[in-house]
C-alpha cells in the first residue's frame, strides 16, 4: 500500500467522519488544526483512496490537495538571529513551508555571518543533521558565499537547498562542495515578501525543496523502511500516554525516515524501545532510539529493510 | 527616494549592489530617516571586505510644540486641547503635570485633554515645546546604518557630526585605506568630510 501525503481543508461540521474515513482506510493523521470554523488535516492516505476522500469530503465543503511536504521536518538555517536576517527572509520562508504541510524549525547560527569569521559548531551541525532537509539562507555577495559555504557544509549529511542573492547559475558555479538544490535571487532583504514576484520566488524554493525530497523518497523506496514513521507515530500515541500531556504543537514530529518524540530521553528511551508494534516486534528491534541535540527530546531513526529483514 | 538629493550605492558586484540599494531604501524608510538625510553614498567591496557609508544631514531644528499636535480652545475658564497627532501625547501630558499639577489636567478621552484653572493663555500653551526629534535622530541613524551594513562587518568606525556622518565597517582591522575611502566618497558628493 503506497501512502501519499495530502491536506484536507474543510468545515468543522462533520469533520470527524473524514477522520474516521482516513483511519478506516489505513491512513495516518499527522496534524490536525482547528482554526475558527475551518479544520485542516495533514495526513498520509492510500494512493488509491484519495479520490474517495475527495468525493466524501465534497458535500462537507472539503477540499483535498496534494502536499508533498507533509511528514517532513525542514531546518531553515539562518546565518544569525539578528535583525539582518530576521524576520525577513528567514521567517517568511519558514512560514511558507509550514503552510504547505512541513514542520519547519529555524536554526540560527552563532557564527554564520561574515566571510572569514563564519563557522559551524558541532551542536548546529548535529541539529541540522536531525532534519530531512536543510534550507540555507545566505546573503547577497557571491564572494562571501563562495568563501564560507565549504565551512558551513562541513559534516552536513542531509540534502541542502541553498538560497542566495546571486543568480542560480552563479550559485551552481561557485558553491563547493555541490549541494542538492539552488535558488538564486533570494538573498538578504529587509521587507516582507508580498509582491507577486517575491511570492513566485517562495514558490520556486518550495518547488526546489519538493524536487530534492522526491529524490530522497525515491532513494528510500529502493530500500524501504521497516515501518512507516506515520504508523510508528500512531503506535506511540496509543501506547505511551505521556505523549498526550505534552503541550508542544507537534509532540510527535514525523520525518521521512524517523520521528522526533518530544519526551525526555532519560525517562522514556527504554519505554519506547520496549513498546510493541505488532506480533512481538518492538520499536527497539527496528529503529534506533537516540537522544536529540534539540532540548532533551528523542530521535527515532527507523532502520531499513536490508538491516532488519522485517517490514511491518 | 525623492526626499534625498543624492542617493548612491556603489558595489563591486553589480547584483549585490542592487540588493543593497533596496536594503538601504527599506531601512531608511522604516526608520523615517528620509526626511533628515540630504545626501548619502554607500560603497561596498566584499572582496576586501569593506563597507563605507557617508552622508550629509538636513538641519533638524524644529522642536515639536503643543500647537503642532493639538488645537487649543480656551472656553469658560478651561482650555480644551483637541489632539490631532497622538505621537507626542505622553511627553506632553508629563510636561502639563509638572507645570500645572495633576489636579489641573484631565484627559476625558483619547483625543481630548482639558486644563482647568490655568493662568497661561492659549498662545502660551501652544508655544510649549514638548519634544526634540533631533535627539532620537542620531540613535536612529546609528541603528539604521548598522542594519544596512553586512552583519559580519563587526569592526566599525563611526563618526556622527551635526551635519555629516561617516560609517566604515569591515571584518578585519580597519586601515587608513578605509578613511581614504571616506574622503573619496565625500568628494563624489561634492562635499568634504
Amino acid at each position: 500500500m503506497i501512502l501519499v501525503p495530502i491536506t484536507y481543508r474543510g468545515g468543522v461540521y462533520r469533520h470527524s467522519e473524514i477522520i474516521d474515513l482516513i483511519e478506516d482506510l489505513g491512513g495516518y493523521i499527522v496534524q490536525k488544526h482547528m482554526i475558527a470554523q475551518e479544520v485542516v488535516i495533514q495526513c498520509f492516505v492510500p494512493k488509491d483512496d484519495v479520490e474517495l476522500i475527495r468525493a466524501i469530503g465534497k458535500p462537507l465543503a472539503g477540499e483535498v490537495t496534494d502536499s508533498p511536504l507533509v511528514g517532513t521536518e525542514i531546518a531553515v538555517v539562518s546565518m544569525s538571529l539578528e535583525i539582518h536576517h530576521l524576520p525577513h527572509p528567514s521567517c517568511d520562508i519558514a512560514e511558507y513551508v509550514r503552510r504547505l504541510g512541513a514542520k519547519s524549525n529555524m536554526v540560527g547560527m552563532a557564527r554564520g555571518v561574515g566571510k572569514r569569521i563564519a563557522g559551524l559548531n558541532d551542536e548546529e551541525r548535529d541539529v541540522i543533521n536531525e532534519h530531512d532537509i536543510a534550507v540555507y539562507l545566505l546573503g547577497n555577495f557571491e564572494t562571501c558565499i563562495e568563501k564560507k559555504m565549504p565551512l558551513l557544509l562541513r559534516g552536513i549529511e542531509v540534502p541542502v537547498v541553498l538560497c542566495g542573492g546571486p543568480d542560480k547559475d552563479v550559485l551552481q558555479r561557485i558553491v563547493e562542495p555541490r549541494v542538492a538544490g539552488y535558488v538564486g535571487n533570494v538573498g538578504r532583504f529587509m521587507h516582507r515578501t508580498k509582491e507577486s514576484e517575491e511570492l513566485e520566488k517562495l514558490d520556486e524554493i518550495i518547488a526546489e525543496i519538493t524536487r530534492v525530497l522526491e529524490k530522497r523518497r525515491e532513494e528510500l523506496a529502493k530500500d524501504p523502511l521497516s515501518v512507516s514513521p506515520a504508523r510508528l507515530m500512531d503506535v506511540i500515541r496509543e501506547q505511551v500516554p505521556a505523549i498526550l500531556d505534552v503541550t508542544s504543537p507537534t509532540p510527535l514530529t514525523v520525518q521521512m525516515s524517523g520521528l522526533r518524540v518530544k519526551l525526555p530521553y532519560d525517562t522514556y528511551a527504554d519505554v519506547l524501545r520496549k513498546t510493541e508494534i505488532e506480533d512481538g516486534i518492538k520499536i527497539g528491534d527496528i529503529a534506533e532510539i537516540e537522544p536529540s541535540r534539540m532540548r532533551d527530546y528523542i530521535i527515532v531513526r527507523v532502520r531499513p529493510f536490508s538491516e532488519t529483514n522485517t517490514v511491518i | 527616494m525623492q526626499a534625498i538629493e543624492y542617493f548612491e550605492v556603489e558595489c563591486t558586484e553589480k547584483l549585490g549592489g542592487e540588493y543593497y540599494r533596496q536594503i538601504a531604501n527599506d531601512v531608511l524608510l522604516d526608520h523615517n530617516l528620509l526626511r533628515v538625510l540630504h545626501k548619502i553614498h554607500i560603497y561596498i567591496d566584499p572582496k576586501v571586505p569593506i563597507f563605507v557609508a557617508v552622508g550629509v544631514l538636513k538641519k533638524v531644528t524644529t522642536l515639536v510644540k503643543v500647537g503642532d499636535v493639538a488645537n487649543v480652545n480656551p472656553l469658560e475658564g478651561k482650555i480644551t486641547l483637541a489632539i490631532s497627532d497622538e505621537t507626542w501625547l505622553a511627553p506632553m501630558l508629563k510636561i502639563f503635570w509638572d507645570r500645572f499639577g495633576k489636579d489641573h489636567v484631565d484627559q476625558p478621552d483619547r483625543f481630548t485633554v482639558v486644563l482647568y484653572g490655568v493662568t497661561a493663555s492659549a498662545h502660551d500653551i501652544e508655544e510649549i515645546a514638548i519634544a526634540d526629534p533631533s535627539k532620537a535622530l542620531y540613535k536612529d541613524l546609528v541603528y539604521a546604518l548598522r542594519c544596512i551594513s553586512p552583519e559580519g562587518f563587526r569592526v566599525r568606525s563611526e563618526n556622527y557630526g551635526t551635519e555629516k556622518f561617516s560609517f566604515v565597517a569591515s571584518e578585519d582591522t580597519l586601515t587608513d585605506a578605509g578613511m581614504a575611502l571616506v574622503r573619496e566618497k565625500f568628494a563624489l558628493m561634492g562635499e568634504t568630510p
